[in-house]
């Protein structure tokens, strides 16, 4: 097990007595995308700025890279950020000029790497400009910038995605899942389950303030859903097999995850052998919009339902959401 | 870094217009004599009738303002959090805002006493019979003063005056920790200088509220040492308050 980039241990937030966050515990690894989602107010923001050394627990600890970020500000230098959206800046320098800043404040980068994650965010033709006159997709962006200049081992993101475009959405993720895909750990809040879904490794659903579900979305994209004659023969069959790490039945399905992809070629021969009619194999789309509203809904009895802008828009049908 | 900030905020350039325009109009404005019965008979009385009529209210208030300024707008921009996210401590961070704080009042001061003595240009700058306003002798004075000894006191004037502005400034930067904007942190500064002023009504309190000691600057040399004491032992409680609470804070 590798040790955790950020560590979270029974944190909790009080603001008076009200509690913004109660007994929060998670990890995030190095290389791991880790996605905090909840509807407004859940404490998704609370937790990233406690995490970031900017708000103080009440009970509980943070730890970043092994150490306390309040009493070991140094650490900070292994640390990228975007706490505000949009991302803020001198208004009055030009995008270069507060990179430039942000070196200072980090202790020193060249040049050469301020030119680097410019372009890298496509910044490169609006880095002479002044902050003040940027678009909300290009404060972002710069962000963004900020964020990677030093080269982080942990990226804490609140809401990258906010007022961006579907180009510079996609560019920032490309950014997040090369920096994850380098050891960087990232930590971010959001209301885009679809990019959860497209490349964070696990999901923390958030609901006024408690950690009410943790999916592993790796073991999701692994799952394959088989529709079969007599599925709790089938799954029995399968779980017996070395590259079968877990089987479960599913209404009329069988949803499993093979321990390499390439095993689940070997399903439809394994049940036709054993007598069994494969009428249809395909993976199992997650369907975290489902899911989130489901686990939402269930917490929030009396209201029937979840009042958060996602879980407002129309479900597509089930696609066999929900674990096994 | 710090220093380039201030320059750039509203507030500063505010007040440096008002510092400007005030001498230039007060020096020639026909009440002058129906307010404070005085003729002017030297430029260097110019520097005296400007801090007399703005020691007490118009500076400590540009003064507050523009130290809430200072941080307020770092926390209404968010760059607050951005720079607090890079490996600097918060004390440290703070301390380079109390620098700044700490030495703009003798910046305004040097504006408006340099704006004040050119103002009073017309007036001559050669010896003259009376006094500066701001020394022992008051603007009569004691016969002939040099024009060497009228520059010396007007320097010496606008030195305490901008010492005793010191507190006023680090107040105003500690209630904007407090309330987090420069709106609260200035109107809380100033709402405290009213209160200490109404409390002149307990003589034994008299000598060591802050705004007693806004008129330091008219004081002679030999007085000052309780002044300087008392002053600095505010800024020092005021600065320490603010770095206390500032290492605290929620952002």
């Amino acid at each position: 097990m590798p040790t955790p980039s950020i560590e979270v241990d029974r944190l909790t937030k009080r603001y008076g007595h009200r509690p913004v966050v109660q007994n929060l515990s998670f990890t995030v690894n190095p290389g791991e995308v880790y996605a905090l989602v909840g509807p407004n107010g859940a404490g998704k923001t609370t937790v990233i700025r406690l995490v970031a050394g900017l708000a103080f627990p009440s009970e509980g600890t943070v730890r970043m890279l092994g150490v306390d970020p309040h009493h070991e500000p140094g650490v900070r230098r292994r640390l990228g950020a975007v706490v505000e959206a949009p991302a803020a800046f001198y208004p009055y320098l030009s995008g270069r000029g507060n990179l430039r800043l942000h070196g200072r404040l980090a202790g020193g980068v060249p040049e050469q790497r301020i030119q680097e994650v410019l372009d890298m965010m496509e910044l490169g033709n609006a880095a002479e400009r002044r902050v003040g006159v940027y678009s909300l997709g290009m404060r972002q962006r710069l962000g963004v910038a900020a964020a990677m200049l030093m080269r982080p081992e942990v990226l804490i993101l609140d809401e990258p995605a906010s007022g961006m475009d579907p180009l510079s959405l996609h560019l920032v993720h490309a950014v997040l899942r090369d920096a994850a895909a380098g050891g960087t750990a990232v930590l971010l809040s959001t209301h885009h389950l679809d990019e959860v879904v497209a490349y964070c490794t696990r999901v923390a659903i958030l609901e006024e303030g408690r950690l009410i579900d943790e999916v592993n979305l790796l073991d999701r994209r692994e799952r394959y859903r088989v529709v079969v004659e007599e599925p709790h023969r089938a799954r029995a069959l399968l779980e017996t097999q070395p590259w079968v790490r877990h089987a479960a039945v599913r209404g009329p399905d069988v949803v499993f995850i093979p321990s390499e992809a390439e095993a689940v070629g070997r399903v439809t021969g394994l049940l036709a052998e054993a007598g069994l009619r494969v009428f249809e194999l395909t993976r199992d789309i997650f369907d975290l919009r489902g899911y989130y509203r489901e686990r939402i809904a269930s917490e929030r009895p009396t209201h029937g339902g979840a009042t958060d802008r996602i879980a407002d828009e129309p479900v597509p049908p089930a696609q066999g959401g929900g674990a096994p | 870094m710090e220093a380039g900030k201030v320059a750039r905020l509203g507030s500063v350039r505010f007040s440096l217009i008002l510092l400007i325009l005030f001498p230039l109009l007060w020096a020639y404005a026909p009440g002058i004599y129906k307010v404070y019965g005085l003729y002017l008979v030297s430029a260097y009385q110019v520097p005296a009738l400007s801090l007399l009529s703005s020691m007490q209210f118009l500076l400590p208030l540009l003064v507050a303002i523009s130290a809430a300024e200072l941080l307020g707008i770092e926390i209404a921009n968010g760059t607050l959090q951005t720079v607090l996210l890079r490996p600097v401590s918060r004390s440290q961070w703070l301390l380079s805002k109390l620098m700044v704080v700490t030495l703009y009042p003798f910046v305004i001061l040097a504006v408006f006493g340099l704006v004040s003595l050119l103002a009073g240009a017309p007036y001559g700058y050669g010896s003259f019979v009376g006094g500066t306003g701001l020394g022992q002798s008051g603007l009569l004075g004691q016969g002939t003063m040099s024009a060497g000894q009228a520059f010396g006191e007007v320097a010496r004037a606008y030195l305490v005056a901008g010492y005793s502005l010191v507190p006023v400034a680090l107040l105003a930067l500690l209630f904007t920790v407090v309330f987090m904007n420069a709106a609260g942190g200035a109107l809380a500064t100033l709402s405290v200088l009213i209160f200490m002023k109404l409390l002149v009504v307990f003589p034994a309190l008299d000598p060591y509220l802050l705004t007693t000691q806004l008129n330091a600057y008219a004081k002679p040399v030999g007085n000052l040492g309780w002044v300087v004491a008392l002053i600095a032992l505010y800024a020092a409680a005021f600065a320490a308050a603010a770095v206390v609470l500032f290492e605290r804070k929620d952002f």
